[in-house]
């Protein structure tokens, strides 16, 4: 490790309601590979919007290469030397590899674009790299490991000072994981500054050689790699923050029958070989971090994307899911995380929502029964205590937390008995959030079963009955709510 | 401005929509001030000719918009039915019944064909519907060998099919056009399948998710579309008796601009049929007032792009302000 060339202190941000940076420091030296690391919405991705001038910081101190800076936009930290690998890959897959590496400072002879030095000028770059990419190929055409080759190799062309890695191997395969990591060391020979953001342990060990954990917002503290255990890590991350009343016992009568089986259920990149069980009036939850699979279990359990194999039983019977369709004839409810995209038409009423899913109950003749409309979601207006002036009103003018009673209200009126919750509070402010909790207990306790994907661990460890958790598609770990710890599922979420 | 805004009555009928009215009589003043008469019963009566078919393809559209597709084969679908029907009916010797009949099937058939190809097979509307646009155009050239198809005359025998449009100097077609008016007003606001479209218009997504077969939902609004489109080349021919082949494109402009006007939102998710309705008039009297001033009618060309491209950014500066 050579001398500093960025340091961060005090760095201090917030959104409205939202304390998102706790006067966090990072420090980041030349030749050294930094990890950055923290649970979902910790602030790993905050700290370096800021860096990189997305966001603007309320108070603290960058200095890099021994000067305070402030960049204003991506484009500035660029050109200083600063630059992201993003884990959505940037690029444009019609343009050829030079021609993506060489966006917005296209190399011209007079007024045309001079294509031949790009590629040139590209190779250069892959031989330094000790890459094997044609200059001239579509972006498309190459897999995803390359491309983010690519990307670094755009990084270097920017002669990059400091390069931080966001998620850089979530997309990869293990060889193209070795190839990375081969790459970033010839980075840190030539006595680059590397952060390195991921949720791989075993990665963490390998590559880097400093760790700096973040949680809530707040910085934890830095530690050299070699010097400190998995475990050590992960205690860190998970803190020893007093969880309110976190469930102690699984309140679901043992021998309660199973209504939701699924085995073997497999669909696209992220959901492997899933199987899993959800009793009568269960709350099971999902943990996992980021990327882990659980929404993309959830879309395929529902129907709303494709599965390749799998076998779904309710109430024992097996039964085919092809569409959302097939998945509410059977009584399954799904509560998106995105309710602006997948859960409500905004621009309808509360009324129209609320009956989306089971309209033809309300038809006399071909005519909507408007009151009797009207009568059924004033009832689930008053049951769920749904903040709305009339059922009339349209559902954008609602706050979040009375929008997801909404989508909810959609889904009790249609009886649905097995109810997936996907990320139930995100978004909604405190008092709406132990609202919707008491609602979900209710409904469990009235038999309904419930299926609860959530990247907080609070959440998780306060309703949960039983905790399926993922990891990159796979489940890991089922853990039983009176065995179930911070660790021993933070553990099972990073077990890669 | 926001007390009258906020006035009962005028929440009940619609803001744009009074506007809309007020635009009109102004429409007919100005047009009486240029041509230096008042426009009389003739050029109403000749406003109202257009009004007619122009109507019911407006009606049509306006379904398929809230739906947030579009669909520029209706000027041509209207125009082969009334061309294929004609034939039948002159050179087979179809009963004038069934030919009428016929009309309303082809306008039909060509919804079911646009219905399929826009959400079942995924294709954007305003591609496929350009397909069907010569698709229609080819069929009726060809069915007819590019020969007029030319309906009875009025007082010949056969000529009853008139009185759709008009009775011994009665506008019927415009009770007609009301009468259907408030059929599709009905739809598209108290029905399951108008509730629907509206919302597959407004978040296609999320009414997928909650178990509805959007794709039904959506190719009904096609279907709904080409049976009006048939219904009007009912009242086409009953105005202009000889159709000619290969003509319909500026009826779809006409009838997507009356759409629009009348506030249903490109976007989908908002319709207005009584809008469309009086989108219908203002295009209809535009064409009649500007001939009445005695400018050539290409100029209703201009007039109608700038009115289109003008109500269009209004539609999108209040959905902008919305979010």
């Amino acid at each position: 490790m050579g001398e500093v060339i960025l340091t961060m202190k005090g760095i201090d941000k917030s959104f409205p309601g939202v304390h998102a940076l706790d006067h966090v420091d990072l420090e980041v030296r030349k030749g050294e590979v930094h990890a950055l690391m923290g649970e979902n919405g910790a602030g790993k991705s905050t700290l370096m919007k800021v860096l990189t001038g997305i966001y603007s910081k309320d108070s603290g101190t960058i200095t890099y290469e021994g000067r305070e800076v402030e960049f204003h936009n991506p484009r500035e930290a660029q050109e200083a030397g600063i630059v992201i690998v993003h884990q959505e890959l940037n690029m444009m897959n019609h343009l050829t590899v030079a021609q993506n590496i060489f966006i917005g400072r296209e190399f011209m002879k007079g007024k045309l674009i001079d294509d031949a030095k790009m590629n040139a000028e590209a190779n250069k770059l892959f031989q330094q790299l000790g890459i094997d990419i044609n200059p001239a190929e579509k972006m498309g055409n190459l897999t995803v490991g390359k491309q983010q080759m690519c990307e670094i190799a755009k990084a270097i062309s920017h002669e990059a000072k400091v390069i931080i890695f966001d998620e850089p191997s979530a997309a990869l395969t293990e060889a193209e994981i070795e190839e990375l990591f081969k790459i970033i060391r010839d980075l840190r020979a030539k006595q680059l500054g590397i952060v390195y953001i991921s949720h791989r342990m075993d990665e963490i060990k390998v590559i880097t050689d400093r760790v700096t954990v973040m949680r809530d917002g707040g910085y934890v503290g830095t530690l050299i790699t070699e010097q400190c255990t998995k475990d050590d890590i992960i205690n860190m991350m998970v803190g020893r923050v007093i969880y309110e009343d976190p469930k102690t016992a699984s309140t679901v009568p043992p021998g309660a029958p199973v209504v939701l089986k699924v085995e073997h259920l497999n669909a696209g990149k992220m959901v492997k070989d899933v199987s899993f069980e959800l009793h009568k009036g269960e709350i099971l939850g999902f943990s996992g971090l980021m990327g882990a699979g659980r929404t993309e279990t959830a879309r395929a359990l529902f129907g709303a994307d494709p599965k390749e194999s799998g076998d779904i039983y309710i109430n024992g019977t097996k039964v085919d899911i092809k569409s959302p369709q097939d998945a509410v004839k059977h009584g399954i409810g799904y509560l998106s995380e995105d309710r602006k995209r997948y859960g409500i038409v905004v621009g309808k009423t509360v009324a129209e929502n609320s009956t989306m899913a089971h309209l033809k109950d309300f038809l006399s003749g071909v005519f909507i029964d408007k009151k009797k409309e009207n009568d059924v979601t004033q009832k689930y207006v008053d049951r769920l205590k749904t903040k709305t002036p009339s059922v009339d009103q349209l559902v954008v003018n609602l706050s979040g937390g009375n929008q997801q009673k909404v989508v909810l209200a959609k889904w009790l009126v249609r009886n649905c008995d097995i109810l997936i919750f996907d990320e139930p509070t995100r978004g909604i402010d405190v008092g709406a959030k132990s609202e919707i909790y008491h609602l979900m207990n209710e409904l469990a306790a009235e038999g309904k079963s419930i299926i609860m994907i959530s990247s907080e661990m609070t959440e998780i460890l306060r309703m949960s009955d039983r905790i399926v958790v993922m990891c990159e598609g796979r489940k890991t770990a089922e853990i039983d709510i009176a065995e179930a710890t911070q660790e021993n599922i933070m553990h099972a979420a990073t077990l890669r | 401005m926001e007390n009258f805004k906020n006035l009962p009555i005028v929440k009940k009928l619609g803001f744009n929509r009074i506007i809309l009215v007020l635009v009109l009589i102004a429409m007919y003043f100005v047009f009486s001030l240029g041509s230096g008469r008042m426009l009389g019963k003739g050029d109403l009566m000749n406003a109202l000719n257009m009004v007619d078919y122009l109507g019911f393809l407006a009606l049509g559209v306006t379904f398929v918009i809230a739906t947030g597709g579009i669909d520029f084969s209706i000027g041509p679908v209207m125009v082969c039915a009334g061309l294929i029907a004609g034939r039948l009916l002159v050179t087979f010797g179809w009963p004038l019944a069934l030919a009428l009949v016929m009309c309303v099937v082809v306008g039909g058939l060509f919804g079911v064909l646009n219905g399929i190809l826009v959400a079942y097979m995924g294709l954007p509307s305003f591609i496929s519907s350009m397909a069907s646009m010569m698709l229609a155009k080819g069929v009726g050239s060809v069915f007819t060998h590019v020969q007029n198809s030319n309906w009875p005359k009025t007082g010949d025998p056969n000529s009853w099919y008139k009185y759709f449009v008009n009775y011994n100097g009665f506008p019927t077609g415009l009770v007609f056009l009301l009468v259907v008016a408030i059929i599709c007003a009905i739809i598209m606001n108290k029905t399951q399948i108008g509730r629907y479209i509206l919302c597959i218009g407004s978040n296609r997504e999320a009414v997928r998710l909650s178990g509805v077969d959007t794709r039904k939902w959506e190719a009904l609004a096609y279907v709904i579309c080409g049976l009006l489109a048939g219904i009007a080349a009912i009242t086409y021919v009953g105005v202009i008796t000889q159709v000619q082949p290969g003509l319909g494109d500026e009826f779809n402009n006409n009838a997507i601009a009356s759409c629009v006007m009348g506030g249903t939102s490109m976007a989908g998710g908002v319709a207005s049929i009584g809008g469309t309705i009086i989108g219908v008039f203002i295009i209809s009297l535009l064409r009649v007032g500007i001939q009445a001033m005695g400018f050539r009618p290409d100029y209703q060309y201009i007039i109608t792009g700038i009115i289109v491209a003008l109500a269009v950014f209004a539609d999108i500066r209040s959905s902008a302000r919305k979010k």
